[in-house]
């Protein structure tokens, strides 16, 4: 591959990578914006996931769930996102475009950065749209003064989903279980965003947060998604095979 | 399957001789394990009739302590020996450092498991409950369910090459995420249960020490015993393999 690879990148070695990244991402997005199979599928399966932790919660008259709202948020979108993991390496492996894109002359961390970005746009997509029914739903308080913490909170949980969710789907793609082994290797991995977005979450909420605690908090999804970041990069060539 | 990667990546001529250094590893192994077995009843009767009971109000439960904290050490030893074969095996594609890595985090799984149930033990005799999310035995637990992940990712990739790949892979992935579970547990909001497994090393009565280095080196042996005995079996296993496909 590097062979190939090498008279095409040498020129301009980061602007040709900026503009394969560019190229791979569109090409996922608009590949999903002409069927919004996945989207769609994403946004019914966490409005639905709400409505169900509503009725498994609320046991007495008038539960005040503030304190289960971090919980409840990330708990569906991190479901919610493994539904688009497995999507978004479904198509590339039924339709052949994974060959087809190892084939080209691009690098294969270009490759993994593109589906990660790419995962991650779908998952802030979702969130756009689930968050206010989210906040219409549970949330008594208003948080806006908050609102720059949370959305730190959503973007820094998000990477973390996405990069370790990314190479995970790479690998379950290439496996004859695929969609049933990425839950099983994926949620125990993603434990640690899962705490930290919780409690970061469940503080904004309900209007407990102090500077100092979120910001620990985000210090560690930041650290979290820095250290399987470059776990990924470093790793990657081998999750695509050859 | 290949010849160059059938047994240790060496020609399949020298068969023979794998084998007869497999069937030494495991003439080896009793004695590793028998230095351990002693080392751990020497642990053991320091710790019981030697050691000062605890003065605090954990007292004669804290015993518990000469056995819980190696089987541990060992457990964390065994996911960074699987994380360094795992490395050497995607730097090196050889199939011993598979093997290696693939018996490491099952006798790590074991001993997580050996972990959980002692820190019940100690959990129940200590704070009156069974179970308690404190972080260590939190950590573990997630650990045990990481690692499973493991196999079942193994036994999902048909190709051996690629099986051996992926699970390197998902090792260094496991062993990276070890500590931050660790560290994530610590954000949880401390619950009804103090933490009393804090860094007594500095604090520790000398006898204690030296109950609990005795301990430490006898799980170790058990370990690297073990570990012996599990990779001549892996090996022969591949040769059996090996020797199968060349009969058709």
């Amino acid at each position: 591959m590097e062979g190939v690879a090498a008279p095409v990148v040498a020129p301009g070695l980061h602007t040709t990578m900026w503009r394969q990244l560019y190229v791979v991402v569109k090409k996922d997005v608009v590949n999903e914006l002409r069927t919004k199979e996945m989207l769609l599928s994403m946004f019914l399966f966490v409005v639905l996931a709400m409505v169900i932790f509503h009725f498994a919660f609320s046991v007495r008259a008038h539960t005040d769930l503030t304190y289960f709202t971090g919980g409840m948020l990330w708990v569906t979108f991190i479901f919610g996102a493994l539904l688009g993991l497995n999507r978004s390496f479904a198509h590339e492996k039924d339709e052949g475009c994974l060959d087809g894109l190892l084939l080209c002359p691009v690098d294969r961390v270009t490759i993994f950065l593109a589906k990660m970005i790419g995962n991650l746009i779908f998952l802030l997509v979702i969130q756009a749209l689930a968050v206010p029914v989210f906040s219409l739903f549970f949330v008594s308080r208003s948080y806006l003064s908050d609102l720059p913490a949370f959305l730190a909170v959503l973007l820094l949980a998000d990477l973390g989903v996405c990069s370790v969710g990314t190479l995970l789907a790479t690998i379950s793609m290439n496996t004859k279980a695929r969609d049933l082994l990425l839950p099983i290797v994926f949620l125990p991995l993603i434990i640690p965003v899962l705490i930290a977005a919780t409690l970061a979450t469940t503080a904004i909420f309900a209007q407990t947060a102090s500077l100092g605690s979120l910001g620990s908090k985000l210090l560690f999804l930041a650290a979290y998604d820095g250290i399987f970041m470059l776990a990924a990069y470093g790793t990657y060539d081998y999750a695509l095979g050859e | 399957m290949e010849s160059s990667r059938s047994l240790t990546g060496a020609p399949a001529a020298s068969a023979a001789a794998t084998r007869a250094s497999g069937l030494a590893r495991v003439a080896s192994a009793p004695l590793l394990l028998a230095a351990a077995g002693a080392c751990l009843a020497l642990g053991v009767l320091l710790g019981f009739l030697w050691a000062p009971t605890d003065a605090s109000t954990m007292g004669f439960s804290q015993k518990i302590f000469y056995f819980h904290v190696p089987v541990a050490e060992t457990a964390l030893l065994a996911f960074g020996v699987a994380f360094v074969a795992s490395v050497l095996y995607l730097r090196t594609s050889n199939a011993k450092y598979d093997r290696l890595g693939m018996v490491s985090v099952r006798l790590g799984l074991l001993f997580s498991v050996l972990v959980m149930i002692t820190g019940m033990i100690w959990g129940k005799a200590a704070w009156g409950v069974w179970w308690a999310w404190e972080p260590r035995l939190t950590t573990f637990l997630v650990v045990c369910l990481l690692y499973a992940g493991y196999f079942v990712l193994r036994s999902s990739v048909e190709e051996e090459g690629r099986r051996a790949t992926f699970a390197a892979l998902f090792a260094i992935i496991a062993f990276v995420d070890v500590p931050i579970t660790f560290l994530a547990t610590r954000l949880m909001p401390a619950g009804l249960h103090p933490v009393v497994f804090t860094s007594s090393g500095a604090q520790m009565d000398h006898r204690d020490l030296i109950a609990f280095l005795v301990s430490m080196l006898g799980m170790s042996l058990l370990f690297v015993g073990l570990l012996r005995v599990e990779l001549a079996v892996e090996r022969l296993r591949d040769e059996l393999y090996y020797l199968k496909n060349r009969l058709g």
